[in-house]
């Protein structure tokens, strides 16, 4: 009979460990797919760039700095991999953007071209679904981290490989919409 | 989940509530069934049978509707809906802005991207349907798309995809066949039971036999009969008002912005343009009320939306 229970228990205690498990193994996958949605949407955006800033080159006939800086940022953000390193270049490639698409709306005959008025619209939605898929990838870093240092997991979810993760930032500190100056 | 958490957690309660309503909808088909029966059966034999077999056999057949309504209408639900609404599928290449702005609130979910439909009329509104996770469809009119601009679309777009991941579209069409099928089945209940009096009143010397108790029990079913639909109706009402502030809340945590929305329901409250041939049956199924007018106001208790003045007196206090 005494064994019978002790069995019962053990068998219990197995099966809530393979529930713990399987639980940070799902947390951890999403918030991996997360982030390859984000990689997806800055991959975007950054081929996006060049072509906008070659079609406001072709319509204003010169160079501008914030052509320049858009294109420096750009270069900087490819070059950057993981969250760790492409957060600050990305939101300093985002405040460049900025600056560009302040370039378009101050010029009537950019915000007339067709062509333009598309890569608009495209950066925009780019640079909306980065932040929404930044939102949800830190939601499921946050939930992993939860299941991660909770207990029971937090004496073993180190040695069974459960990494921390690091959440994706963009610093805030550098958003200030720049100055588009007509020369 | 931190910030997910609402959604996801009202996905996992619309479920179970849906498979509490389709058991409860069937075990109440199968007992109104065995009242008939059995009523039947015991005035046609003159006596009260222990077990009656017609009963068991009309209860059979009620269970069997039940499940065969919903079943048909989940698996053809959102098919029936769009036909009726005349929705058309679009590309991306005809309206590439509400169909980023689709794609941005799919991301934000972390869902599946549903499939976009425009309605080819002036009024403003727009409806999400879908009975299965990740096979659902946004709809929005011709007017809406005219009208609103980025941030407004947005936030009509994060509503409906907010009713999508709450899986409100799959309960809905449930809650749809319970209410249904007990107006159906009260109105077999009652024919029923006059047709049991009429029977009873041409053997009168017979129904004094009957103790008083099976007229009691007839007198019960008929005041359940007469009231349960209208129950009924209230219920699947209220619940359709609490899943809209509920798909309120949760569009203002997809795209952290409620002004898009307030600013969005304005609209669609100030410029309530006539919507030709819509129809009552998907009434519930959009953002604002298509059939109700602000002239010829509903009961509060019969309306399948809230005030729009409430819905954006409850966004500002989500801090806009």
């Amino acid at each position: 009979m005494g064994f019978w229970i002790f069995l019962g228990i053990v068998a219990a205690v197995a099966l809530w460990l393979v529930a713990v498990y399987n639980g940070l193994v799902a947390a951890r996958n999403q918030a991996q797919t997360a982030w390859s949605q984000i990689d997806v949407q800055l991959k975007r955006r950054h081929d996006l760039i060049p072509n906008l800033v070659q079609v406001v080159k072709d319509a204003m006939g010169y160079e501008q700095e914030t052509l320049t800086k858009v294109v420096q940022a750009r270069n900087a953000a490819v070059a950057a991999s993981g969250p760790a390193q492409a957060g600050p270049a990305e939101a300093a490639l985002t405040v460049a953007t900025r600056g560009l698409l302040g370039l378009v709306e101050s010029y009537p005959q950019l915000k007339a071209n067709d062509n333009i008025r598309q890569l608009q619209e495209e950066l925009t939605t780019t640079e909306n679904k980065i932040a929404f898929a930044r939102q949800f990838y830190n939601d499921s870093v946050n939930a992993y981290d939860n299941r991660r240092q909770s207990f029971p997991a937090v004496l073993a979810a180190a040695s069974l490989g459960f990494a921390p993760i690091p959440l994706f930032n963009m610093p805030e500190a550098e958003r200030e919409v720049p100055k588009v100056a007509l020369r | 989940m931190a910030a997910t958490t609402d959604f996801v957690a009202a996905q996992k309660v619309n479920r179970r509530n849906t498979l509490v309503l389709l058991a409860v909808l069937t075990a109440l088909a199968a007992l109104v069934g065995y009242l008939i029966g059995w009523l039947v059966e015991s005035e046609s034999a003159g006596e009260v049978p222990a077990l009656s077999a017609a009963g068991v056999a009309v209860a059979g057949m009620m269970a069997a509707v039940s499940i065969g309504w919903s079943a048909l209408s989940l698996a053809l639900g959102d098919r029936l809906v769009l036909a009726l609404a005349n929705a058309k599928p679009i590309d991306k290449a005809d309206a590439p802005q509400l169909y980023n702005v689709v794609e941005e609130m799919a991301i934000a979910a972390g869902m599946p991207m549903p499939r976009v439909m425009v309605l080819e009329t002036d009024a403003l509104n727009a409806f999400a349907t879908g009975t299965r996770v990740g096979k659902g469809t946004i709809a929005v009119t011709r007017g809406l798309l005219d009208t609103l601009d980025r941030d407004e679309l947005q936030g009509v777009v994060a509503h409906e995809t907010a009713h999508l991941a709450n899986l409100d579209t799959r309960y809905m069409v449930v809650v749809g066949v319970t209410v249904g099928l007990i107006a159906l089945v009260c109105d077999v209940l009652l024919r029923s039971l006059s047709w049991g009096r009429l029977g009873r009143t041409t053997r009168t010397g017979s129904s004094d036999r009957k103790g008083g108790g099976q007229a009691l029990l007839i007198v019960l079913l008929l005041v359940v009969a007469i009231l349960a639909p209208l129950a009924a109706k209230a219920v699947q009402m209220a619940v359709s008002r609490q899943r809209e502030y509920l798909a309120d809340a949760t569009s203002v945590q997809f795209t952290r912005n409620p002004n898009g929305l307030i600013s969005a329901l304005q609209k669609l409250a100030d410029r309530a343009a006539p919507f030709p041939g819509v129809s009552r049956a998907t009434q519930h199924l959009f953002i604002v009320n298509p059939v109700q007018t602000v002239t010829s106001r509903t009961p509060a208790l019969l309306a399948t939306h809230p005030e729009i003045a409430d819905r954006i007196a409850r966004l500002r206090n989500l801090g806009a």
